[in-house]
């Protein structure tokens, strides 16, 4: 290879790189541009929730358009936090996903390894039967779930709210989904050992499902947490009045008070935003435990 | 699934991606590994009995009761008599119901294909960042999903209101101010707006999933032959996608056929019955207390589960069935 091949090689291949670079530099700006964007558009309705709880009873619909508040004041947090319905809402609302998360984790789990490691009589036809639920749409059955409630004498109790969402299908779904993927063997050696199938059950399977317990666990709160439908059909006892139905209701219980309304929104909405940012990483990892990565 | 007894929502969601995965495993895992002389009938009883029985008395009995009912009129006054298919045919003659029938397909077509695209955009983006910023994006685009309907709801309403901020953005290109939830013309898209923004995070989450199962080489090659995003779009991912595109379109159309929530704290079905979506006929005429309401609105909801369950099964089928493309 004589010298001017060589040169002219180098430089070509250094302009490439140049423009490579620069190429790249555009990309990464771009990327982030994008990132930007995405988050600002679809986080923005929350933002724009909280910000309006910092506002004044007149600055927070006026003409004029105000965007941010003349002065940051937490008055609407601290007025809704202190109204003692809406207190009293948040924390029945909690105790009760509290003990709705339990339950159902408790249930569901209980079926879904039966239904994954065992063998047993009629075992397809329970399989269909506990799954089949999932394809019923909820309004089919709703009206009469309410009657049905209505008649077994639980209407404005905490149970109506509690025991009839517990058995889930599709948790159990979910989590027999996990427990057909655990290794067979060491299930075997306990057996062997003399554990029982419910030994095997509490000591080997649930500690190891503390992941995807995570994950069904807060689809539980959050269905608890967020329900509304459901309790306006059946509660109407004030003491009981859950926190979705509080929101719901606050327009025409109380007027337009903008200001007070999305303080108390974004109080409501704060504990599951901060569970899933919190729990985040099984979150994710939960869905690589369903196989989907 | 909307959320109307405390056992969906998110859960519902996990259950769609156990769905899609189950789709996967359920080659490798058709027969559990259970060796046979494991079999323990007490024990096995006793663990799905609770669930069993709680089912039963909240799924099951409430559906038969469903059918039972929608056979007889029932007033507090006489005993209920029994007329046969004379509910289904009130219904099936309303024009109430055919009406809140086209307002939810209407609104069906709304959210689902513009949620999807969104959705399908969004999940290709993430898929070409890197490891610490996709992980960051999944979440943002999650944080929406987990937001209550009723707080969407009255949070959306307050951005419409006429001097709020969706008014204002439009001041700003010299448009509008526009009322929004009090015009029939704009009350049906006005609430399709936060079904989109609460759906996308899943959607997103699951076609992302998708996507990252699709081989780099495909791309590389195309991308050698020169295809730019839309072709290799057209090309590869949709094609590949299809059995998730497939799934997250039926899922997502029963879901906005059924929506309830949304309607009935932002606008109670008006202006003029605009936005009264299937559901929310049912729940209202349920709940105005007009005689034989309840067999009249339990029959509607019937007839609904007829259709949305026929959709259903056809698409678990079409699903199950290894006879799509697989990549």
């Amino acid at each position: 290879m004589s010298a001017p091949t060589i040169a002219r090689a180098t430089t070509a291949a250094g302009v490439r790189r140049a423009r490579g670079l620069r190429r790249g530099d555009r990309n990464r700006f771009l990327k982030w541009l994008g990132v930007v964007l995405i988050s600002l558009s679809v986080l923005f309705p929350l933002a724009w929730m909280a910000i309006a709880g910092f506002k004044g009873k007149t600055e927070v619909l006026r003409s004029p358009f105000q965007f941010f508040p003349d002065m940051w004041d937490p008055k609407n947090y601290i007025e809704i936090a202190q109204d003692p319905q809406f207190a009293r809402a948040m924390i029945v609302t909690f105790i009760g996903a509290i003990i709705f998360t339990a339950l159902s984790l408790a249930i569901n789990s209980m079926a879904a390894y039966a239904l994954a490691r065992l063998d047993f009589a009629f075992k397809r036809f329970w399989w269909v039967f506990c799954i089949m639920p999932m394809f019923i749409p909820s309004m089919a059955i709703l009206l009469t779930s309410f009657v049905v409630v209505a008649q077994l004498g639980m209407l404005d109790t905490m149970a109506v709210l509690i025991i009839p969402g517990v058995a889930s299908s599709v948790q159990m779904f979910f989590l027999r989904q996990f427990y057909l993927n655990m290794p067979i063997a060491v299930e075997e050696a306990a057996l062997i050992d003399g554990c029982s199938r419910w030994q095997i059950f509490l000591k080997i399977f649930l500690p190891q499902s503390a992941a995807v317990f995570v994950v069904v666990g807060i689809g539980s709160y959050m269905a608890f947490w967020n329900a509304y439908v459901w309790p306006i059909l059946t509660i109407t006892n004030p003491d009981l009045t859950q926190i979705m139905q509080f929101l719901g209701n606050f327009r025409s219980d109380r007027g337009p008070q903008w200001g007070l309304l999305m303080a108390g929104s974004t109080l409501a909405a704060l504990p599951t935003i901060v569970l899933v940012l919190f729990f985040q990483r099984y979150i994710v990892n939960g869905v690589r435990i369903s196989g989907i990565k | 699934m909307t959320a109307v007894l405390p056992s969906d929502s998110l859960a519902g969601q996990a259950g769609e991606l156990a769905h899609v995965a189950s789709r996967r495993d359920g080659r490798r895992s058709g027969t559990p590994r259970v060796a046979k002389h494991l079999r323990d009938n007490r024990t096995a009883y006793l663990m799905i009995a609770p669930m069993v029985i709680l089912l039963s008395i909240f799924v099951i009995w409430p559906l038969i009761y469903s059918l039972y009912l929608s056979g007889f009129k029932i007033s507090f006054y006489k005993d209920p008599e029994f007329v046969g298919f004379q509910f289904y045919q009130y219904v099936l003659e309303s024009p109430k119901f055919w009406q809140s029938l086209g307002v939810g397909l209407a609104f069906a077509a709304m959210v689902v294909p513009a949620g999807m695209l969104i959705a399908l955009l969004i999940a290709s983006f993430i898929k070409t960042l890197s490891k610490r910023l996709a992980s960051f994006m999944k979440t943002t685009v999650y944080v929406p999903a987990v937001v209550s309907t009723v707080v969407a709801s009255v949070l959306f309403v307050f951005m419409y209101q006429d001097q709020g901020v969706v008014n204002w953005f439009l001041s700003l290109i010299n448009a509008g101010p526009v009322a929004w939830l009090n015009n029939p013309g704009t009350a049906l898209p006005a609430i399709a707006v936060p079904a989109i923004w609460l759906g996308l995070g899943i959607t997103t989450l699951i076609m992302l999933a998708g996507l990252l199962d699709i081989p780099d080489s495909y791309y590389e090659s195309a991308e050698l032959d020169g295809a730019g995003f839309v072709k290799r779009t057209w090309y590869i991912t949709i094609p590949l996608l299809k059995n998730i595109l497939l799934y997250l379109f039926v899922t997502g159309f029963t879901a906005a056929l059924q929506m309830l929530d949304l309607p009935l704290v932002m606008t109670n079905g008006g202006p003029v019955n605009a936005t009264t979506t299937p559901n929310l006929f049912i729940f209202n005429s349920f709940r105005d207390g007009t005689p034989y309401s309840t067999s009249f609105s339990l029959t509607a909801a019937l007839l609904l589960f007829v259709v949305l369950g026929a959709i259903s099964v056809l698409v678990f089928r079409l699903i199950n069935s290894d006879k799509a493309v697989d990549g």
